[in-house]
């Protein structure tokens, strides 16, 4: 007791001070979570849009990675949040991919298909935004309606090197953080879908 | 035809151009619940106070331990609490004298005088009998 008492009001003038600077970085850092996620969610819902194949759960994906990077990881230093939330993106998108495999073959065992289960897409939600133009959105939708067929068939590691580099910009440095792997790795799966998806494809007619 | 990840092919160039305008035409229903999501994502963030309080948990749990362990060394039944001991309440003056071997020789038998104290107690016996001698 003595020993806090001879400490001085110059000490205990800093409590407040530390209080009101860890209010004021927390705010600081909740801005630029929120600039971040801003810009990520859309690119991170077409790369589970794409891997899923499914709207709502593509959007519950996002949602749930949004959430653990928030509550988790929001003290990291922001360099670190976009392979952080892609890794977490990635691994909820593989869980629900699991998952709806063991429910279909679930399924697959009952005298009764849950297809009535699926929802079927909102053609008015579905409707694009902004079009350049009929034809040139029509034929744009439909090598875009082929590439994600073709990304569909892909490896799930070769997919997604190739979506985060080419949707979201990553750098091979920071896939292979993304994706829990080596440089060489990313470079690898990358490679080959590029490949896979040439064969496919050819050239992707503009 | 390069497929480097530095270079871009046409290919890609192209595939990544694709990719980017789906981006930019998702439908505004998907981009509100986006933004919806987002919003929820940071209402679950840990508040400043919360931050507070987990920086200064491990001082405070370390400052509980503490006073717990003191609190736990007194009311030990092995301990000896100052009024039982005979030794802590003791005056200064008569610890020293304890300590002090030239004063009282405790059990040095080997020195005593007994056939001192025997004549010692029968001449104080005798005191009122005739002495031999005279």
């Amino acid at each position: 007791m003595l020993a806090f008492a001879t400490l001085g009001p110059q000490t205990t003038d800093l409590l407040p001070l530390g209080k009101a600077h860890l209010r004021e970085t927390t705010q600081d850092a909740a801005r630029g979570l929120e600039t971040f996620l801003a810009e990520v969610e859309r690119k991170a819902f077409r790369i589970a849009q794409i891997a899923l194949r499914h709207e709502a759960d593509a959007l519950d994906a996002v949602q749930d990675a949004m959430m653990q990077l928030a509550h988790r990881y929001s003290a990291r230093p922001p360099e670190e949040w976009k392979p952080l939330f892609y890794r977490i993106l990635e691994n909820r998108i593989r869980d629900m991919q699991r998952r709806r495999m063991v429910r279909q073959r679930v399924m697959s065992w009952m005298p009764w298909r849950a297809e009535d289960e699926e929802e079927a897409p909102d053609p008015i939600s579905q409707a694009a935004d902004a079009a350049p133009g009929p034809a040139a959105q029509l034929e744009s939708e439909q090598t875009m309606q082929a590439l994600e067929q073709a990304l569909t068939q892909l490896p799930g590691r070769q997919r997604e090197a190739f979506l985060l580099r080419n949707i979201e910009g990553l750098d091979v440095a920071e896939t292979a953080a993304a994706m829990k792997c080596s440089q060489g790795s990313v470079k690898t799966h990358y490679f080959r879908a590029v490949q896979a998806l040439r064969s496919k494809l050819g050239d992707l007619a503009t | 035809m390069k497929s480097s990840m530095d270079e871009p092919s046409e290919f890609e160039q192209r595939a990544r151009q694709l990719l980017r305008d789906s981006v930019e035409r998702l439908p505004a229903e998907t981009r509100s619940r986006l933004t919806r999501a987002r919003y929820a994502a940071l209402s679950s963030r840990p508040s400043w106070q919360h931050s507070l309080a987990r920086r200064w948990a491990p001082a405070g749990v370390g400052a509980l331990a503490a006073a717990v362990f003191a609190v736990v060394f007194i009311m030990m039944p092995g301990s000896e609490s100052p009024a039982l001991n005979p030794l802590s309440s003791a005056a200064p003056e008569d610890l020293e004298m304890l300590a002090d071997s030239d004063a009282v020789q405790l059990g040095g038998d080997q020195d005593v005088d007994y056939d001192f104290y025997e004549w010692a107690v029968s001449e104080a016996k005798g005191a009122g009998a005739p002495s031999v001698g005279t």
